[in-house]
């Protein structure tokens, strides 16, 4: 059960850096800066030539409801407050 | 019977917590445990102190101990909370065996990230967090000559100006690319880069730090790129959630490691809340859990937390995350993510950019400021946003996250009212000239 719990945080540590990693590295050269280091062990070179390119392929309507399956907070209750004005206020 | 609540953790979230409990409940028992000696003070000022922009270190206490005790809120110092026993509504503390609780508030805080190198455990290695060793560090300080910075983060960036202002030799190391470069866009940090390179900061991007090297003190900072010697490294690592008291007890946590709340910061466990560092919050725009975010959210998250623990009612919302600081002459900032953050999530976007002016461009002291604005494609609903300037980021990062959190768009934006008063404002307000920029791009 550890490993399933662990597993969430594992991809979400994983997936931000890798994924700012490879967005550094495209800003950069369109920035013509230096770009970060690459990824030389198996888990980055998985995340950057993997799954990377595999996450910008999907669209983000599909990207954003795995998003929201994931466990945590934004599963819970919130109550984001919609404004509309509607006339003058007084 | 007065209800008892227990709060773990003296930091905002902690003492907002208590002083909050108390208003909403003035005839229950609050009670604080913290392991440090003091309480409710800032760090995030620490790094003022150390360049001298703020004169001592007791500017940055809210209160006094004695304060404290007149509230009712009794604190108990440098005492260590060891487990949770939510079954019996007990904690076990250090010195003191049991404690019943009727709420309990987790308020446990951050620790940096590890950099998991060797020589973690040579002294002359700087996490800046607690005052009382901020003030012995503030000492070695005088007589350091050269420091290194791990990780351009936005402490690092603190401590890279309090170095210069101490006219200590100052390096930074980071894998990335450029400053900040996890939050920010190189062209908002290039000014400021600009200037630390002017006052001689020597910036190591795209360098990876190996260790620290030393006998018994460190003598030098090992990278991928060879040693630096130094006299002191300040450690300026991500902040993760320290989340181990209350995981190991059954509170649950997200992916960002973070402990799951709802917009009452109750926890999983009834009568148990959570604020600060260690939860992890909804972002407005993406519904996605982030964690690490300002000392003023932990505040007004145990705000909610200790009003909620002591029968009222109040709601957190998602947040927008507002943020900016000073940094080399300009002032940078911005709400939510910028071009390099929303690459990296995958989020599509049309970019406004302007460059503009703070004040009618005759007054003097008129300063620049560039704006970058990002919106949704179809909605042109604002996302996120970037500025550098010299002055009066602060307060458009404030207005543009309620426009954000609001739904506000591009066209909005592009023919909003503005202060035209030459020593404060310019008559083309640079947000609306980026508004403008980014509707030009877009077929309407």
């Amino acid at each position: 059960m550890a490993g399933l719990s662990a597993f969430p945080r594992w991809l979400r540590v994983n997936a931000e850096k890798y994924l700012l990693v490879t967005a550094q590295q495209r800003v950069a050269k369109a920035n013509d800066l230096a770009a970060p280091l690459p990824a030389l062990d198996v888990k980055g070179k998985f995340f950057t030539k993997v799954f990377a390119p595999i996450y910008r392929a999907l669209p983000w309507s599909l990207r954003s409801k795995v998003l929201q399956l994931m466990p945590g907070s934004h599963r819970q209750q919130w109550s984001p407050r919609e404004r509309k004005p509607n006339g003058p206020a007084v | 019977m007065a209800v008892r609540t227990v709060v773990v953790g003296g930091g905002a979230a902690g003492i907002g917590a208590a002083g909050a409990f108390k208003g909403a409940n003035p005839g229950g028992e609050v009670v604080v445990y913290t392991e440090f000696e003091d309480a409710a003070y800032s760090p995030c000022g620490i790094p003022y102190v150390h360049g001298r922009e703020i004169i001592d270190f007791q500017s940055l206490f809210l209160a006094t101990k004695e304060q404290y005790a007149n509230q009712g809120i009794d604190i108990h110092y440098e005492t260590t909370v060891t487990g949770l026993d939510f079954a019996n509504r007990r904690i076990s503390v250090a010195g003191e065996g049991d404690v019943a609780y009727d709420r309990l508030i987790v308020a446990t805080g951050f620790n940096y990230a590890d950099p998991g190198v060797p020589g973690g455990d040579l002294e002359g290695l700087y996490y800046v967090k607690n005052i009382r060793q901020a003030m012995e560090w503030d000492k070695t300080l005088d007589n350091t000559k050269v420091a290194v910075i791990i990780e351009a983060t936005p402490l690092g960036m603190e401590m890279i100006e309090a170095m210069i202002h101490r006219g200590i030799e100052v390096h930074v190391v980071d894998t990335r690319p450029w400053a900040m470069s996890d939050l920010a866009d190189p062209d908002i940090v290039e000014p400021v880069q600009k200037t630390w390179t002017e006052a001689g900061v020597h910036m190591h991007y795209g360098v990876k730090l190996e260790g620290f090297v030393g006998e018994g003190k460190i003598r030098a900072v090992k990278t991928s790129e060879g040693e630096i010697p130094c006299d002191l490294a300040v450690i300026c690592t991500k902040k993760v959630p320290n989340n181990e008291l209350g995981a190991r007890a059954g509170l649950k946590t997200g992916p960002t490691g973070g402990i799951i709340v709802n917009k009452r910061m109750e926890t999983n466990i009834a009568g148990v809340y959570a604020a600060g560092d260690v939860t992890e919050i909804p972002l407005g725009v993406t519904n996605v859990g982030v964690q690490g975010l300002t000392g003023s959210h932990a505040y007004s998250q145990g705000k909610v937390a200790g009003i909620n623990a002591g029968g009222g009612h109040r709601e957190y919302q998602p947040v927008y995350i507002p943020w900016g600081m000073v940094a080399g002459k300009w002032m940078i900032g911005g709400v939510n993510f910028g071009e390099t953050a929303a690459t990296a999530l995958g989020i599509p976007f049309v970019m406004g950019v302007a460059q503009g002016i703070s004040r009618a461009r005759y007054f003097p002291g008129m300063k620049p400021i560039k704006v970058k604005l990002l919106a949704e494609p179809k909605s042109l609903r604002l996302i996120g946003a970037q500025m550098v300037g010299g002055e009066g980021i602060k307060e458009r990062a404030d207005f543009l996250a309620m426009a954000v959190k609001t739904g506000i768009t591009l066209e909005d934006l592009a023919y909003m009212e503005n202060v035209y008063s030459p020593p404060i404002g310019a008559l083309n307000e640079p947000i609306a000239l980026a508004a403008q920029n980014g509707l030009s791009k877009v077929k309407r």
